[in-house]
């Protein structure tokens, strides 16, 4: 009982902490919080619904939503927010808001109101381990979540460590006139970090519809649970949202299946509160290092 | 080499640089001293393209430079080493140097030995957080990272400024040592006696105007003027 808890709670960890990762991303590097992000891969998740309906294969489909992410990832930053960035940052903010708003009302009006279903990418008997600590069961859509957690992180942890891209995005993300003067074009880096965001993003969308079903608001609980997951690992960091996600996650389903399901919600986040009110730079946010 | 010509540098209705010309020639050292708020780091900004100029223009090798973005600029050969702070503190030693060999194609092992021949102590430093280095070293990494990057104008600001007098001699030398590779230097400072000592020819900022200029010989006798410009110490 305990360990299949944990397992589900694992599970729907993974949904959070790759929301955490792309919403960390975007942070990271435009210190913007993107209100956006959960319904722009709504929107992505309604455009592979709609290749799925045309005939296309499910991982045909995610795979052309991904490459169509992020360039909706590259034009929403280079056209809505860009302009705005020397600016505003409260500007950049409202934006964010009114793309979540637009893209919700755009959704109803091109694809109605009535909730739409994407197969899952993978289906058949899940998996049993049997054992003396007693029965464990991996359904095989979490197994591709957590290799899907996996490589994504991985991907994006040796990226940001040992490739020039890396380099750059940390440099704009740590001091931006500094960065310019190493001849990194802030710039460029925001689009990457968006694209690769909105990816991720979109990824949760795909991979989560066979649970939410497609419709205009299938992302708000996912988008809150990253945004929680990312404040609780320390909101900069990237082993952080993953952590934070994957913690948040099993905190949830066991007080959900020991406590009360419809508490699940309310008490994991009282003990993020807690949690925060100790640490308050979260589990691995980076305090100002300071020379005393 | 560098051509500065009538720049103006405004920050809303604030006047931070008016009117000042100056040149740069090739293979030399040259400083501009000046006090606090005398607007020695606006007019670098402005070269480098961190702040667009109101009014003048800017000529690197010929070519206007002032309408470009600073990574542009960066590209062209034009490097700022900016003050101590702007060091990448979350990053190591080595990704600082890596982050300012960014532009740079080809192998780097050159470039790590002279850097690390300039400075030993970077080197047994490699991997510590930049953060947690000491300001001299601090600043020994901002001087190295920017000579990743391989300038032909190499420009600093203020190298000297809450260092020790016995560092603030080291890192002098070390411009001097550059400069003796034939790359280009231009030097900002308030500490008058340190940078005329290997500077060629110096200019004299106040409040934003050029008040003085000439060769370092020259000025050197004239330091007591040059000191009641600077504030005086």
């Amino acid at each position: 009982m305990l360990l299949n808890r944990i397992v589900l709670g694992l599970s729907s960890g993974s949904f959070y902490s790759l929301a955490a990762i792309g919403i960390v991303l975007i942070f990271k590097v435009t210190g913007l919080m993107n209100f956006a992000y959960g319904n722009m891969a709504m929107f992505m998740a309604y455009v592979t619904y709609t290749l799925v309906s045309l005939g296309l294969g499910p991982w045909p489909a995610l795979a052309v939503v991904i490459a169509v992410s992020m360039l909706f990832g590259y034009v929403v930053e280079r056209f809505t927010l860009r302009p705005l960035r020397k600016l505003s940052h409260g500007s950049m903010l409202i934006v964010t808001f009114g793309l979540l708003m637009i893209l919700e009302g755009l959704a109803t009006q091109i694809w109605g109101t009535q909730y739409k279903s994407l197969p899952e990418l993978i289906t058949g008997r899940p998996f049993i381990l049997r054992g003396n600590f007693g029965i464990v069961v991996f359904r095989r859509q979490d197994l591709l979540l957590f290799a899907v957690l996996a490589i994504v992180s991985l991907t994006i942890f040796l990226l940001y460590r040992f490739t020039k891209i890396g380099i750059a995005m940390r440099a704009v993300s740590e001091n931006e006139k500094a960065a310019q003067l190493m001849g990194i074009n802030p710039n460029r880096v925001i689009s990457y970090s968006w694209m690769v965001g909105t990816a991720i993003g979109t990824l949760v969308a795909v991979l989560g519809a066979p649970r939410t079903y497609v419709a205009p608001t299938m992302m708000i609980y996912y988008q809150l649970q990253g945004f929680t997951a990312a404040v609780l690992g320390g909101f900069d960091s990237l082993l952080g949202a993953v952590c934070g996600g994957l913690a948040l996650g099993v905190i949830e389903n066991l007080i959900g299946g020991y406590i009360s399901n419809e508490l699940k919600t309310t008490l994991s986040l009282a003990i993020i509160v807690v949690i925060l009110l100790i640490r308050p730079q979260g589990m691995f946010g980076s305090e100002e290092i300071r020379r005393v | 080499m560098l051509e500065v010509r009538n720049v103006t540098v405004t920050y809303g209705p604030v006047v931070a640089v008016k009117n000042v010309s100056l040149r740069v020639e090739k293979n030399s050292i040259v400083a501009i001293l000046g006090a606090n708020g005398s607007g020695k780091t606006s007019l670098l900004h402005a070269i480098v393209g961190l702040n667009k100029i109101a009014s003048g223009e800017i000529l690197f090798d010929g070519e206007r430079i002032d309408r470009f973005e600073a990574h542009e600029v960066v590209k062209r050969g034009l490097v700022l080493c900016p003050d101590n702070r702007m060091v990448f503190q979350k990053m190591t030693v080595l990704e600082n140097l890596l982050a300012g060999a960014y532009l740079r194609k080809e192998d780097l092992s050159r470039d790590f030995d002279f850097v690390f021949n300039l400075f030993p102590r970077l080197r047994e430093r490699l991997k510590q957080k930049a953060g947690t280095l000491s300001g001299g070293e601090r600043q020994m990494l901002a001087i190295a990272r920017a000579l990743m990057a391989k300038p032909k104008l190499f420009m600093l600001d203020e190298p000297s400024t809450g260092l020790a007098p016995n560092l603030v001699s080291e890192i002098m030398k070390a411009i001097k040592q550059i400069n003796e590779l034939g790359i280009t230097i231009l030097l900002v400072e308030q500490s008058a006696y340190a940078a005329l000592r290997i500077a060629h020819y110096a200019y004299v900022l106040q409040t934003g105007r050029l008040v003085m200029e000439g060769p370092s010989e020259q000025l050197i006798k004239d330091s007591s003027v040059i000191q009641s410009y600077l504030g005086g110490r």
